[in-house]
């Protein structure tokens, strides 16, 4: 049957599997009301490829990924640093203002790069139909290492998210732990960018999330429900990008019927509530 | 095995396994279970039965279908509007792989960029390396501007040459050639069928060939500007000089310094034409004729490309050298 002759191992493994950590990580940055901060670090990745380009490496060279990653952790530096709660301006104006200079700054630097317009298009849209397995072998480890550092120092990160004032109390230092935070964070969104864009990183920390939120109250519930929500999504959307009628690459395809599923999860909890006031 | 009978079973094994559970279960859930799966697979069907050509550009696939004539299914990748550097991967890119019986590529690195990976994990044994269906054009082709040394800092420089081979109705006859050779050799039962369209094909272009050189003759050794330098071998089969280019690099959007530089050249060598396509910047070339008194000239390589060429090849050919003449008449 054609559909699974189009959708490979790798493109299912992009979209099952690696977004798991996604969806953890989104419940932090959803708590943390720093919803920008991934877009934000995920176009900073970006404009890190886009360099790289410029200096006529090739996209899976390991310089492309060292531009990446050195401003992708300059970058969380930046949000760790400026991340306090008594504040005139919101750390969101900071946010959404690094999210537009490093766009326009990828779109300068790809002005000087050979069919650089393309190059842009692609950051967004990702290769997720055409990922090879070997494009993997590189993502896959920087996902279980960080992944297993999420495991292990769960209690600190958990307190820092969710209960920022218990763990002032218990003097965990916020600082070192939030850079830390946002250092793995911007890892995983280094090694993943190039394959899935800068708009299914985002709608993949975001949305199942939210939804889950929405829908469920405790921590475990609400992965559960993330990465069941992911799943359907992904799968949805893989579905719909290869119909004939549609054709298109499967990253925004995704991307929309994620969206579509939050305006289901967000009826259905407007309906809930509903009915628990009528009772 | 094929694709129907592969089909064919899984939604006989479905529908077994439907009808199955029905006795077991609730038996007013089966037949709604079956047609939402049906449903399901409904957009997927398998397609009829001809040689499936695919072709990485539409001026190859055009050229595909004047030698396979109805006998061939001939599709191609980019769209004649699209640029052939750069073709998005599509859902339906890898199902026309999986089916094809022939690619054909121009093989000079133009589509290196994207085809390589959708070519990546194909399982069709027909158009692998090697294959009998895999069809290269440039081997077959005197190629221009082979680049002493390869470095990515002269732009997006291909290894092979200018791979806008196409352009040069001369080379059209050897691609028709290497493509009915391709043809007759999977289809032998077809050969005097693809030889007879050859050879009418071949005809065809050399009558309108000497047309051709008729029309463009007055305007020998014009210096005319181009976006990108995709007309080196039309240039040199007419005996115009396309070298005047609004890329300072191959690949690298025109910037305001070396525009300029450009008109300055334009008026000092009388260039009377820009030459652009149509998924490049207009603007960017109406500027350049408003400074200079030029015309702007709507080309494109693909059949297709450009309103009134959708004919095929000889069509395109037909416009381009008329539009041409028409502008560079102008005064």
């Amino acid at each position: 049957m054609e559909i699974f002759e189009i959708i490979r191992m790798p493109t299912l493994a992009t979209c099952l599997l690696l977004p798991g950590l996604l969806v953890y990580l989104g419940l932090h940055v959803v708590k943390r009301e720093v919803i920008f901060v991934d877009l934000a670090l995920a176009q900073v990745a970006a404009l890190g490829i886009c360099i790289a380009l410029l200096q006529h490496h090739e996209p899976n060279d390991w310089q492309t990924f060292a531009w990446s990653l050195s401003l992708t952790l300059a970058g969380a530096a930046v949000f760790a640093v400026t991340r306090t709660r008594d504040r005139v301006v919101p750390q969101e104006a900071l946010i959404g203002i690094v999210y537009v200079v490093t766009a326009a700054a990828a779109i300068l630097v790809l002005n000087k790069t050979e069919h650089g317009a393309e190059g842009l298009q692609h950051t967004l849209v990702g290769d997720v139909l055409t990922v090879q397995a070997r494009d993997l072998w590189h993502t896959i480890p920087v996902f279980a290492f960080v992944a297993a550092v999420h495991v292990l120092f769960r209690k600190k990160f958990l307190l820092l998210t969710f209960e920022p004032e218990r763990a002032e109390a218990q003097g965990i230092s916020a600082r070192w732990w939030d850079f830390l935070f946002y250092a793995l964070f911007g890892l995983v969104v280094t090694s993943f960018v190039r394959i899935a864009g800068v708009l299914m990183i985002f709608s993949y920390l975001i949305v199942p999330a939210v939804c889950a939120s929405f829908l469920v109250q405790t921590l475990r519930a609400r992965l559960l429900v993330g990465w069941a929500i992911a799943a359907l999504a992904s799968l949805a959307g893989l579905y719909g990008a290869c119909l004939p009628a549609i054709d298109a690459p499967p990253g925004p395809a995704i991307v929309c019927a994620l969206g579509i599923v939050l305006v289901i999860a967000g009826a259905a909890r407007a309906l809930r509530n509903r009915v628990a006031r009528e009772k | 095995m094929n694709k129907t009978t592969c089909t064919n079973l899984l939604v006989g094994t479905v529908r077994r396994a439907v009808l199955n559970l029905s006795q077991t279960a609730r038996p007013a859930v089966a037949p709604y279970l079956l047609a939402f799966v049906a449903a399901l697979l409904l957009p997927f069907a398998a397609h009829a039965d001809k040689l499936n050509v695919v072709a990485t550009t539409p001026d190859l696939a055009a050229i595909a279908r004047e030698v396979g004539g109805d006998r061939v299914d001939a599709r191609s990748l980019a769209k004649p509007m699209e640029d052939p550097h750069f073709v998005q991967a599509k859902p339906s890119f890898i199902v026309a792989l999986n089916k094809a019986d022939a690619l054909i590529e121009g093989g000079a690195e133009l589509e290196s960029g994207w085809l390589s990976a959708l070519l990546d994990g194909t399982r069709n044994r027909n158009i692998t390396a090697g294959a009998g269906g895999r069809i290269a054009i440039a081997p077959r082709i005197e190629m221009l501007e082979r680049p002493r040394e390869l470095d990515r800092s002269h732009g997006d420089v291909h290894a092979s040459g200018n791979p806008h081979f196409l352009t040069d109705p001369e080379n059209a006859k050897i691609a028709a050639r290497e493509i009915c050779e391709a043809f007759c050799k999977l289809d032998s039962a077809s050969a005097d069928f693809y030889r007879d369209n050859l050879g009418k094909f071949t005809a065809r272009l050399d009558a309108r060939l000497a047309d051709w050189r008729k029309t463009l003759a007055p305007f020998k050794g014009a210096r005319i500007a181009a976006y990108h330098n995709t007309w080196a071998y039309f240039a040199r089969r007419f005996e115009l000089n396309i070298d005047l280019f609004l890329e300072p690099k191959p690949g690298i959007p025109p910037s305001p310094a070396h525009l300029a530089s450009v008109v300055k050249t334009m008026k000092s060598d009388n260039v009377r034409a820009v030459i652009v396509e149509p998924f490049q910047n207009r603007k960017t070339a109406e500027s350049v004729a408003s400074q200079t008194g030029a015309r702007v000239v709507d080309f494109a390589q693909h059949p297709g490309g450009v309103k009134g060429t959708e004919g095929g090849y000889i069509e395109l050919l037909d416009y381009l050298v008329a539009t041409l003449a028409k502008a560079l008449n102008a005064k």
